[in-house]
């Protein structure tokens, strides 16, 4: 146990083409950039800056197997689109899985009964796919963070008031002023 | 030795060093200097001080799924560190140790270290405030642990000299009047203070003047919040040293690089940019007097006659993933053990030396900490710069402590990250994922709800971490069972560890004045203590519930003190027992007070780099001293 995993190989004879993917241009991985954007509520653009679309598409296709990544793609079309509609918990739970992963660059645990029933032949563990992963998990963009060890801000930036908060610290809006 | 100094041995050394951690590296440092032949074994590996050992720690880290202080640093079995993941608590309260350290105490030491080149400073956070002058004589004046054999006013020289070799980032005249801790007049930091965090900034709006109570009853104490000097590279002050100023020492392994503090906010467990002190920017710097073998695990100190050592025994080993090893001696005038505090006290148990008060392994401190954490009613900007740039000071002195343990406040910049795993935890428990996979999931919420509700809260959150003063107790203890032996065969440290009644009482303390902070800010407490796998802390006290966690401030377990009869070692970390055997670190301080140790463990130090220089002047006479002889083996 090492703690970390290699990027899986996608399975042989897929390549960057997926057929899962119905109806986008399969070279660039469109629909799971398309599904994505569902999941995060972040727009391709940001997605793909990340560079790790082709990874992540390939991580979900190994952890949980191409038919079922199938199942979950046609539930989520027969929910219009929207994750929060999916009702089978084998397709919702691959749907928490991707947007953990592209949230904090870790692939999660299932939940026990996913595990089981998708009959995978591998450890239910979690792990951080690679080290970039880490460094461009969204997370830290949704309150304009910065993961901690990669891409510092710059000397003293700590001491500015972040975006959305007075420039100056203000009294308490509770009670009125302390 | 009476064999004369000219040596028998052509690689003998005037002094050996175990441990090339920071209390070793600096006594190297010093040693070489004044040109002494110093050998320094470590056990650790010796990949970090090249950059590309460095990034490819750097890159662990990320891969690591539990960002945890030793998450960057590879394991190594033939030197094995313990580790916080080491501890697991049971769903009733109790726990369970695995790992390096076997646990028997009621309550678990939680606390690891780091054995590498480098040492545990490779992963400190870096604060280093000096220690109150009451804190050395705490029994005198208020009734519990242990005094000093000397004060403040002895150490104070030493803690200028200590700042210096750290490169200290702080503000005096804030110290002076905020922490009520003397300086000599006039004097600055090498650096000027770091900025204080926009939290920060928040807090003392709200808080500055305000007072709490820690009884309904009792007296108010003013609150404050007060900048924290730091071992990390800020702008250095032209005033320092007579107008002489500072420059700053640059990362070890890439010359000419070496930043001030960008705000990479990962101080704990690895600076990527070498901003923060570690102890291998001081060994770049080392004389070619000073030797460093690492892979050299010491496993026991040879003695001589009339209660002298004249060297020790290690095992040097090639792979760490394997215990292979080949077991060789060095010997030396003096030997100094510099390998942290729980390791000394195992050497010295090992080798059935500094015996005679029965206190080797006694008295094990550590500063137990108390989390609180909340929201903020605005955005505050967490997870940005230092993991702490200011705290609360009010609580550290004064006669309360003769009824409680006294408590330093950090404000930390980190969010929940340390109380409860944020963002991570965050993330999951917004998906539905629970950590028991066997439960069923909640529904979890998708897309801009999800990206909404995070930006929302983790931009909000804060925490409080509350240190506290452990006084010596000679039941927490580090012993040797042989029975248990790490891969080299060496005998693994066996730890009985437990909270007296006063810290405790501290804590309630402290959870009254959190209760009234809270209320002060306006902020929404979120704190929770309960029992679980990832609460081995928790304990009930006076019908509530509490959960601590370690600070990484292992000492005391070889405490100094007046006599041979009560203590292992003297003012100058020498064993009583042992005239050319030294044991330093936080294990030689009879108390810790409310501060991070390291600044006074570094100034301990040095204090003894200064008797050893005597003592080895005395022993070879200042003619044969082999300044130049370039002392390599
Ligand atoms: C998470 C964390 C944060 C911290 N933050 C702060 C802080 O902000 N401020 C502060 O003041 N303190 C802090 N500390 C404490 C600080 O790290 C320690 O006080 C300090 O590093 C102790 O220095 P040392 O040289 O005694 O021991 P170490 O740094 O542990 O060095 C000991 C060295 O000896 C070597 N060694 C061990 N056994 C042997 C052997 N048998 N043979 C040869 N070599 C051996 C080790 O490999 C190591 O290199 C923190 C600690 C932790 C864990
Ligand atoms: S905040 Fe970042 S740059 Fe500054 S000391 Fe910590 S890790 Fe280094």
């Amino acid at each position: 146990m090492n703690g970390r995993h290699a990027a899986p190989t996608p399975d042989p004879g897929h390549g960057t083409d997926d057929g899962s993917d119905p109806g986008k241009a399969p070279e660039d991985h469109a629909g799971f950039v398309a599904v994505s954007v569902r999941l995060t509520g972040f727009d391709e653009f940001d997605l793909r800056a990340t560079g790790l679309v082709r990874l992540y598409h390939d991580t979900t296709l190994d952890q949980v197997g191409r038919p079922a990544v199938g199942r979950f793609l046609a539930d989520l079309d027969a929910a219009g689109g929207d994750p929060d509609r999916i009702t089978d918990e084998t397709s919702r739970d691959i749907a928490r899985a991707i947007t953990h992963l592209w949230y904090l660059g870790v692939w999660p645990q299932l939940a026990r009964s996913t595990h089981a029933a998708l009959r995978r032949e591998r450890a239910n563990t979690a792990f951080v796919v690679s080290p970039e992963a880490y460094t461009e998990g969204l997370v830290w963009r949704t309150f304009h963070g910065h993961p901690p060890g990669a891409k510092p801000p710059g000397h003293g930036t700590w001491a500015a008031a972040p975006p959305g908060a007075p420039v100056r610290p203000v009294a308490r809006r509770t009670e009125g002023a302390a | 030795m009476s064999a004369g100094p000219a040596g028998r041995d052509a690689r003998r050394h005037d002094v050996i060093v175990v441990g090339a951690g920071m209390a070793g590296s600096l006594l190297a440092k010093q040693l070489g200097d004044q040109g002494w032949r110093v050998l320094v074994l470590e056990a650790g590996t010796r990949t970090l001080d090249t950059w590309p050992g460095y990034l490819d720690a750097l890159d662990t880290y990320y891969a690591a799924t539990a960002k945890v202080p030793n998450a960057p640093y590879r394991p190594n079995a033939a030197a094995p560190s313990p580790s916080v993941l080491d501890l697991e608590g049971l769903p009733a309260g109790g726990y369970r140790a695995h790992g390096y350290f076997l646990q028997n105490g009621p309550l678990p030491y939680s606390s690891d270290y780091l054995r590498a080149t480098g040492g545990t400073a490779m992963h400190w956070m870096g604060i280093v405030p000096r220690m109150h002058p009451e804190d050395f004589a705490v029994r005198r004046r208020y009734g519990y642990g242990r005094d000093w054999p000397i004060g403040y006013d002895d150490l104070e020289p030493h803690y200028r000299a200590a700042e210096r070799a750290l490169g200290v980032a702080g503000d005096a005249d804030e110290q002076r009047e905020g922490a009520g801790l003397p300086f000599p007049p006039g004097y600055v930091y090498p650096m000027r203070a770091i900025p204080r965090s926009y939290l920060d900034a928040v807090l003392a709006h709200r808080l500055d003047g305000a007072a709490v109570r820690e009884r309904p009853d009792g007296p108010d104490t003013v609150l404050r919040v007060v900048a924290t000097p730091h071992a990390r590279n800020g702008t250095p002050d032209p005033r320092y040293d007579g107008g002489r100023g500072h420059r700053p020492a640059g990362a070890a392994g890439l010359p000419n690089y070496g930043e001030r503090c960008v705000g990479n906010a990962s101080c704990v467990p690895i600076c990527p940019v070498q901003a923060k002190y570690n102890p291998l920017k001081t060994q770049a710097t080392w004389s070619p007097r000073v030797t460093l073998v690492d892979r050299a695990v010491v496993s026991r100190v040879l003695t001589a006659a009339n209660g002298r050592v004249r060297g020790v025994e290690y095992q040097r080993y090639d792979d760490p993933a394997t215990p292979a090893h080949t077991t060789r001696t060095a010997e030396a005038d003096i030997v100094v053990l510099a390998a942290h505090a729980i390791e000394n006290a195992r050497l010295l148990l090992v080798s059935r030396l500094a015996g005679s008060s029965g206190q080797v392994g006694r008295n094990l401190m550590d500063h137990p900490m108390l989390l609180t954490w909340g929201l903020m009613d605005q955005q505050v900007g967490p997870f940005r710069g230092p993991g702490s740039t200011s705290g609360l000071e009010s609580f550290r002195t004064g006669p309360a402590r003769g009824t409680r343990a006294p408590f330093r406040i950090e404000i930390g910049n980190w969010g929940w990250s340390w109380p409860a795993g944020s963002p991570g935890t965050d993330v999951a428990r917004l998906l539905g994922i629970d950590a028991d996979t066997g439960r069923p999931r909640g529904r979890g919420v998708f897309g801009k709800k999800l990206r909404e509700s995070l930006g929302r809260d983790l931009g909000r959150q804060f925490s409080l971490q509350f240190a506290f003063e452990q006084e010596a107790e000679s039941r927490n203890r580090v012993t040797i069972d042989p029975s248990h032996r790490d891969p080299l065969g060496n005998p693994r440290p066996v730890l009985t560890y437990d909270l007296s009644e006063h810290v405790k009482r501290g804590m309630a303390a402290a959870r009254t004045v959190s209760d009234q902070i809270f209320r002060l800010l306006g902020a929404e407490d979120r704190t929770g203590y309960a029992p679980g796998p990832l609460a081995p802390g928790w304990f009930r006290h006076d019908g509530r519930d509490y959960v601590f966690n370690g600070a990484g401030h292992g000492g005391g377990t070889h405490i100094m003190g007046t006599t041979a009869r009560t203590s292992v070692v003297d003012q100058w970390q020498r064993c009583w027992d042992h005239p050319n055997l030294y044991a330093v670190g936080c294990g030689s301080m009879p108390s810790m007070g409310t501060s991070n140790p390291s600044l006074t463990m570094a100034a301990l130090a040095l204090r003894s780099g200064e008797r050893i220089h005597r003592d080895l002047r005395e022993l070879k006479g200042p003619a044969t001293v082999g300044r130049q002889q370039g002392g390599r083996p």
